[in-house]
């Protein structure tokens, strides 16, 4: 094949996402230029203020990434192979939790400690995922969202009381590299949060394309007959888990860099509600809908956190109440909605393309 | 699975009393073989057995029946609980209207709403929710769930998130008797013997009763019962309304002897977890038998965590990993039923 053909192709399947990278690349610069201030923050003196709206809509898109990533690899459990967990955000609060009491307490210098808690993060998310997928993967899938959610329980408890690590409170995550720190050098960490998205983005697509992917789809569609066909169908849900775990124990490192506080809301059940809820907003099984579902989810929030409506003589806080919102919004889009966004128009698109096909061969006469 | 099979023992009368006394050693030590504290440890164990009871008598069912594993069960029992509450002080919540009534009417009142409460709730989740996703077993799932958090949530912004103390008299409540020089309210004793009512009433209806003979030929084989002219879809939705009742009827007469609070729900309900996998998943002997052990254990890891060398966390982490051991170790339940 041509190489310039090849290329249009790739451009044609690809292009999209190739442009859509490149507008978040250069988002804090637009936004910046548009409304005249500096994604680098203002200088006084030595130091650099975060202040203005690059800076601001930056946080929000951080905040995007680190939450995609979290609702992607739900979805590479939930989605693509079939295995319901109520205790995923687990890693993601362990993620934040192990960087920040390394970062905090081992007294090394912040970079030695920076990445000393990124390799622990690996190491832990990686052993928790496999010792959680070999105890309980063989058995009959409610038990194993029953024993995630009783682990997830525990875990909570023990650190909404553990005094080493502020109890309830949490504690604020201050030694950070002054290079990646949210309040002095932003865009830094904006381009790590960004890579980070796109590496789990292209990850997840190649690892579902891949016939590691097929057999995790298979098992998803009926776990019996991929095992009939001959397949270790644990060592593919294992594999899912544990990269799973592994990507949601990076997004709450990113998760924590930006908050530069850990507190015991990010491990708790009701977060992995949120990316569940993320997950079937945007479509299951798909690869755009949990990106969708996330930042959908967080911009409502953001935008609609100091909103009130009022039905009958009762007043409702947006904010407040969005717990209760989007549980609501959680069981009416499973009754009503359940292929979500990405799904439906997928669905839509199918049926309109094949309607319009134009029925060729003889054979249509 | 062959290798967890092992572990698993014969169902017998020597197997359970010897569980039994097993529990009650534990519960001995617990309180370090002070007669008071035992018979305190007892109580609260049996007491907490016959709450699981109801909660986990409708997951069996439920579960038994329909292959759902009802995850918004502790939201109803948590539901039974505040309203119950509510009705009894009028000075709170939605119940103003209720302070003319005598107390201990005012209770029973409350209790005849919970339960309603629970059953008609019961019966619109199934029927208007659940129905329509019988064909996707993991969504069903996720929306027993979903409910779950908007029963938490319903609850947190109707009666906020502090947790309440039972503050009126019951009658029951004011009488008390010794045993062991130690003093005990009425109540509990009332409680044991109004659950254990209960428990001998269901175990009856599924016995001796034609809808008992349903639900149990429809556990075995729910296609076939519909095959022979039984309307299934209705003794689902009765079954289900049944199991909510009788979690928010837990629910409320738990109340003045536990207070309410936004966390007995997932509390009960992984407690409850616990006994339906202790006594085989459907099983529902085994669910009676399962409260007992849970119940007994529950408490007695609370007496333990008083000490100071254990620490109270071990209280509140009691149920969770008990049902993390039994998952682990006794997969298939106590008796090894597979299903």
């Amino acid at each position: 094949m041509l190489p310039y053909r090849r290329a249009l192709l790739w451009l044609r399947s690809e292009g999209i996402f190739a442009l859509a990278t490149l507008a978040l690349v250069l988002f804090p610069h637009i936004v910046g230029w548009v409304t005249g201030s500096s994604p680098f923050g203002v200088q006084r003196g030595q130091r650099f203020i975060m202040s203005g709206e690059s800076v601001y809509w930056m946080s929000i898109l951080i905040d995007i990434f680190a939450l995609s990533v979290l609702v992607m690899s739900y979805n590479l459990m939930f989605g693509f192979t079939g295995v319901i967990s109520f205790g995923h955000a687990m890693f993601f609060g362990l993620g934040g939790y192990l960087v920040g009491i390394v970062a905090q307490k081992s007294g090394l210098p912040p970079d030695l400690a920076f990445f000393v808690g990124i390799a622990a993060v690996l190491v832990v998310s990686a052993v928790l995922g496999l010792i959680i997928g070999l105890l309980t993967l063989r058995l009959r899938g409610v038990y194993f969202a029953i024993f995630t959610l009783a682990v997830a329980e525990m875990v909570w408890i023990f650190f909404s009381r553990w005094q080493f690590t502020g109890g309830e409170d949490g504690f604020a995550y201050s030694a950070i590299p002054v290079w990646i720190d949210a309040a002095q050098s932003r865009l830094n960490l904006y381009y790590l949060a960004l890579a980070l998205f796109l590496g789990t983005f292209i990850f997840i697509r190649r690892l579902v394309g891949s016939p590691a992917g097929a057999v995790m789809k298979a098992i998803r569609e009926n776990e019996m007959r991929a095992q009939a066909i001959g397949f270790d169908t644990l060592r593919f849900k294992l594999l899912s888990i544990t990269a799973a775990g592994i990507l949601a124990g990076l997004a709450g490192i990113i998760h924590a860099l930006l908050a530069k506080k850990v507190g015991p809301e990010v491990l708790a059940v009701s977060h992995t509600v949120d990316a569940l809820l993320m997950t079937i907003i945007g479509g299951v099984g798909t690869f755009t809908g949990p990106i969708l579902g996330a930042s959908g989810l967080t911009l409502a929030d953001v935008l609609l956190r100091d909103a009130s409506f009022t039905i009958g003589s009762t007043v409702i806080d947006v904010g407040e109440s969005w717990l209760m919102i989007s549980g609501i919004i959680f069981v009416v889009v499973v009754l009503v909605f359940p292929f979500g966004v990405v799904g439906t128009w997928t669905r839509i698109r199918l049926r309109l393309t094949a309607g319009r096909q134009p029925v060729s061969g003889p054979s249509a006469h | 699975m062959s290798r967890f099979t092992s572990l698993s023992l014969p169902r017998s009368a020597l197997t359970i009393s010897l569980l039994f006394v097993t529990l009650i050693l534990y519960a001995l030590v617990s309180s370090e073989l002070r007669m008071g504290t035992f018979a305190i440890t007892m109580m609260t164990g049996i007491l907490r057995a016959m709450l699981l009871f109801l909660v986990a008598a409708g997951l069996s069912l439920i579960f038994g029946l329909m292959d759902i594993l009802n995850f918004a069960q502790g939201g109803y029992f948590m539901l039974g609980a505040y309203l119950t509450y509510d009705f009894v002080h009028p000075a709170m919540g939605i119940f103003r209207f209720t302070g003319a009534i005598e107390v201990n009417l005012r209770f029973a009142l409350g209790l005849v709403v919970a339960t309603l409460v629970g059953a008609v709730l019961g019966y619109i989740l199934e029927r208007g929710l659940l129905r329509p996703l019988y064909k996707r077993a993991l969504f069903q799932l996720v929306l027993t769930f979903g409910i779950s958090i908007v029963l938490l949530e319903v609850i947190r912004s109707t009666w906020g998130p502090a947790a309440y103390g039972w503050v009126e008299r019951l009658y029951l409540q004011d009488q008390s008797f010794t045993l062991f020089d130690q003093e005990f309210s009425a109540y509990r004793p009332f409680v044991i013997v109004v659950g254990a009512l209960l428990m001998v009433a269901v175990i009856a209806l599924l016995r001796f009763s034609r809808l008992g003979i349903v639900i149990r030929a429809g556990v075995q084989d729910p296609e076939m019962v519909s095959a022979l002219g039984i309307n299934v879809r209705a003794v689902f939705t009765t079954v289900f309304s049944l199991g909510c009742a009788l979690a928010a009827f837990g629910g409320g007469i738990a109340v003045p002897y536990a207070g309410a609070s936004n966390s007995i729900g997932s509390t009960y309900f992984l407690a409850a977890i616990a006994v339906i996998v202790l006594g085989g998943l459907g099983s529902f002997e085994g669910t009676a038998i399962g409260s007992f052990v849970v119940g007994i254990f529950w408490a007695a890891t609370e007496q333990l965590s008083v000490r100071p060398e254990v620490g109270t966390v071990w209280a509140s982490l009691a149920p969770m990993l008990l049902l993390i051991i039994v998952l682990l170790l006794l997969p298939k339940g106590l008796f090894g039923e597979d299903r």
